[in-house]
């Protein structure tokens, strides 16, 4: 006997998962925009307030508002009424309005074709930790015809750790917005009809009390093009190029095509300072993949022109993407058309990277560390000369310098005339000088304790140059102790140190100091 | 100053289009006119035998079957894929020629010959890369003394249309000294070269050099020896040589023949046909592209020599895997051709040499697409056209680049 059954889902769980993927207050303010756009709306108005209840998020807009099969796909999970591919909207899964479940309270207000409905969930957060399933009260009101828009409120969102509305200001939420919602979209490059918004954000005083809003649009701008360098010292870092948009049409081994539109700038740190930004530097820039023209991923490894992917920002939009629910990662990227974008994208940086411009853009940035380098140098120099200045006599600051001491004893008339006849500073018997007319091996260091720190070899020495004779107990203590399994006697009055290991080795120690 | 047409006397070269540095025109020599920018095959036109054996052996007198259009390669006409032509008077070393048959040989012109049906342009090499490549003559083979003037002569008697003075190729690892010194005994050469030539003859004067100060100082160390106003009234064109070493570095040869268009315009040579020697296949657009106006090769015979059948300028099938019925030219429409190449053949001359054939034929249509695109409006048509065959390689992407940003206009 043969039976069928069908896998059954537990709602409840669902919703819990998807909605745990959300931890930040400004991800509510990310869905809400993309539904804004979605219903047309040309102007936003998102407020954000703390209050001893809880936070509280307001999102108002005039789009077309929504109906009862839209409100019902608002609430429902993975229903969307929105086919995204085919109307240029951006949510399409019925995944991110989940976000709001992570709240105390749900309230919707929203307004279509003389019909204004109102819906209330309480608690659904709490109740879906219950294993229940939350539900909402919807009223039904006639209104006058022509009114439309939506105005939700959020009450009391559970964020994650540190993602508090509190922990908000005008300036995170800006470089929020422009970094990681459609109001950085890049869209606008590529169409004359191009939807434009106005998104306005209050943050209530007891947030950020340092500007009364924020206004902005829907577009992502690049800083002003100076594609010659600039006055001073770091000349390049104002440069700046943009690449204006291009379809790229990609065709994938079995004949799938799809077209990928790239646009983007390259430049220097002050230019790339006038891009907003959510985070580090170093995380922001280079070429990102992007769907519905919102950045997603970076894939950096397209520029192969040595990992310097910090002068570039290229934004590559491509409706073949598919996203993970939360829209944090691209999910298809094991496809053959996500490979195939990679690779023309490598293909059209390849002729950024060889941009006579870039390349010029490059010298001048090599010059500008050129420059440093010299002017670190002539700090160093500067230093130095002050160093001479401040001594009274000739000392050595390293064991060649020793080697010019004992030449310049020489010239002061200094007895007996020792010259160094050779020196390597990496052989172990580092010097070949000249006595009368007999060469010795030699070891030359600055202090003849150093000859010992270095663990070099007694037997074959024959003398020891050095500026002094450093630290006498440590002089003792080899006296004390001996030196490589023999017996070392320093016999300063006669300049000369024995040492024996069964054979005994007269050592004659040069002080270079003292002949001058 | 003396007006153009007093400086270039016998002015073949009519340049017709330009897009960026690269030029497309036509080169009018005598009774023959040859466009450009092309590829002048290499033909061993001896190649041991006599007359009845068409002077050849081998693959050699197959590819001179298909010039003539022989009964034995099947009738078909092939000979506009041999509108130019180069050959080497070193040639003759290949061989060991008898004095006898070298006399017999050198006897008549070559396009005047009964055995070849040959009317296209005939661009006849000095050899030196032979003779002089490890400095010292060696004639010995035909008992003649190897200088310029038994060059000359050679040349005249094969009837050459375009005569290229003895030189001395320069070595990647040349030091200074040592390229100084080719120069000057090249220049040595070239001052005998004019003197046993008349400006009624077709002139190029060789360059070597891999680098705007290295082509500099050839050119005036031959200014040295021959003097300012014969350099720059004598010569119809230049050749660009030594380059053979280069040629898997694509780098270099860009930097060679950028820079020595670069040398030429400052000599005021700018408007001269401009030939690179030895050079062929996937370099062939990047050169063309930063102005080389023809060049010559014998890629066609080794590559099928070495089984290798061209797809495209830079890719080959081993011709035993080949699907030939995937090329439309004309010996894989042939089906007596392509027997032969499938291996059915009495001897490997028969199955390679229709190989050969078929590879030069690859090599001449790209050239006409390059043609092509160079005279069509504006500078798209060649960039889309190094775009999609170069820059979809991998592994000549940034060449394609490099010559699309310096020589083209640029992508942005």
């Amino acid at each position: 006997m043969s039976t069928t059954k069908t896998p059954q889902v537990n709602e409840v769980n669902e919703f819990l998962e998807i909605a745990s993927d959300f931890e930040d207050p400004l991800e509510v303010i990310r869905e809400s925009l993309s539904n804004s756009y979605d219903a047309g709306a040309t102007e936003v108005e998102i407020t954000i307030r703390d209050r001893p209840i809880g936070s509280e998020i307001v999102i108002e807009d005039d789009g077309e508002g929504m109906d009862h099969a839209d409100l019902e796909s608002f609430f429902d999970l993975g229903n969307s009424t929105k086919r995204g591919r085919q109307n240029g909207s951006i949510g399409y899964k019925g995944h991110g309005t989940k976000i709001f479940y992570k709240s105390e309270e749900v309230l919707v207000n929203t307004t279509k074709n003389g019909t204004n409905l109102r819906a209330q969930m309480d608690q659904p957060w709490e109740k879906l930790n219950n294993r229940t399933m939350p539900e909402y009260v919807l009223n039904e009101e006639a209104v006058k015809e022509g009114n439309s828009g939506t105005h939700i409120r959020i009450t009391g969102f559970k964020s994650g750790h540190g993602f508090s509305p509190a922990s908000l200001t005008y300036n995170k939420i800006e470089h929020y917005l422009k970094w990681k919602t459609l109001a950085g979209s890049t869209g606008h490059f590529f169409t004359d009809d191009f939807p434009e918004m106005e998104i306005t954000v209050t943050l209530g005083d007891e947030i950020d009390d340092t500007r009364d809003q924020l206004v902005m649009n829907n577009k992502l701008e690049f800083p002003t093009e100076q594609r010659n360098p600039g006055e001073g010292q770091f000349s390049e870092s104002r440069m700046c190029k943009h690449y204006p948009p291009r379809e790229l049409t990609v065709e994938t081994e079995n004949g799938t095509k799809t077209t990928v539109e790239v646009v983007g700038m390259v430049g220097g740190k002050d230019a790339r300072n006038e891009l907003p930004t959510y985070g580090k530097h170093s995380a922001q820039f280079g070429v990102w993949l992007a769907k519905d023209h919102i950045k997603v991923e970076r894939v950096n490894d397209t520029i192969s022109h040595d990992n310097e992917f910090l002068h570039f920002f290229f934004i590559a939009n491509c409706q073949d993407l598919e996203l993970s629910a939360n829209r944090e990662k691209i999910r298809n990227k094991s496809s053959p058309v996500y490979q195939a974008i990679v690779e023309e994208l490598s293909h059209y940086l390849s002729k950024i990277a060889s941009d006579p411009w870039f390349k010029d853009y490059l010298s001048h940035r090599r010059k500008a560390k050129l420059t440093r380098r010299a002017e670190s140098q002539q700090s160093s120099i500067e230093k130095r000369e002050q160093r001479i200045q401040d001594r009274n006599r000739f000392t050595p600051s390293n064991d060649a310098e020793v080697v010019l001491g004992l030449e310049r004893s020489n010239r002061f008339g200094a007895e007996p005339e020792i010259t160094v006849e050779d020196y390597d500073p990496s052989a172990e018997v580092n010097a070949l000088v000249r006595q009368d007319t007999n060469l010795y091996a030699s070891s030359i260091h600055r202090r003849l304790t150093d000859h010992f720190k270095a663990d070099k070899p007694l037997e074959s020495v024959d003398k020891i140059v050095c500026w002094s004779y450093g630290d006498r107990d440590e002089l003792s203590e080899l006296e004390r102790s001996g030196y490589h399994s023999g017996e070392v006697t320093i016999d300063l009055e006669n300049d000369r140190l024995i040492y024996n290991n069964g054979r005994r080795h007269n050592i004659h120690i040069v002080t270079v100091q003292d002949r001058l | 100053m003396e007006s153009r047409s007093e400086q270039f006397k016998n002015d073949i070269f009519e340049i017709s289009a330009e897009a960026g540095d690269a030029r497309s025109g036509v080169l009018r020599i005598g009774d023959t006119e040859l466009s450009t920018p092309n590829l002048l095959p290499v033909v061993n036109f001896y190649a041991g035998g006599t007359d009845a054996s068409l002077y050849g052996g081998g693959i050699h007198r197959t590819i001179k079957e298909f010039m003539n259009g022989d009964e034995v390669v099947n009738g078909g006409d092939y000979s506009r894929y041999f509108d130019g032509v180069m050959t080497s008077v070193a040639s003759l070393t290949d061989y060991g020629i008898s004095r006898e048959r070298y006399e017999d040989y050198i006897s008549e012109p070559i396009r005047e010959r009964d055995v070849f049906d040959f009317d296209g342009t005939l661009f006849l090499d000095s050899g030196g890369f032979k003779f002089l490549g490890d400095s010292r003559l060696d004639g010995s083979d035909f008992e003649v003394e190897v200088d310029q003037e038994a060059i000359v002569e050679i040349q005249r008697k094969l009837g050459g249309d375009v005569l290229v003075n003895l030189d001395r190729p320069i070595a990647p690892d040349d030091d200074y000294p040592t390229r100084v010194e080719k120069a000057r005994l090249t220049a040595q050469n070239v001052d005998e070269f004019l003197n046993l030539t008349s400006r009624d003859d077709t002139r190029y004067l060789t360059l070597h050099g891999y680098n705007y100060s290295m082509l500099d100082t050839f050119l005036s160390e031959v200014e040295k020896v021959i003097g300012r106003d014969r350099v720059h009234r004598e010569f119809d064109g230049v050749a660009l040589g030594s380059l053979v070493p280069l040629k898997d570095n694509k780098e270099k040869l860009i930097t060679a023949v950028s820079d020595c268009r670069e040398v030429l315009a400052d000599w005021g040579f700018e408007e001269l046909p401009l030939h690179v020697l030895g050079i062929s296949s996937s370099a062939i657009p990047l050169l063309a592209a930063v102005g080389a106006d023809t060049f010559d090769s014998s890629s066609y015979i080794h590559s099928a020599i070495n089984g290798k059948y061209d797809t495209s300028l830079y890719n080959s099938e081993p011709v035993d895997d080949v699907d030939f019925s995937k090329c439309d030219c004309q010996v894989c429409s042939d089906d007596v051709l392509v027997k032969r190449m499938e291996g059915d053949a009495e001897y490997q001359k028969d199955k390679l040499g229709a190989v050969a054939m078929h590879n030069l034929i690859i090599q001449k249509e790209e050239i006409q697409r390059m043609q092509s695109a160079i005279q069509s409006p504006g500078d798209g048509e060649l960039i889309s056209y190094i775009e999609q065959s170069l820059g979809r390689e991998k592994s000549m992407q940034q060449h394609a680049h490099r010559v699309v940003n310096e020589s083209l206009g640029g992508y942005f």
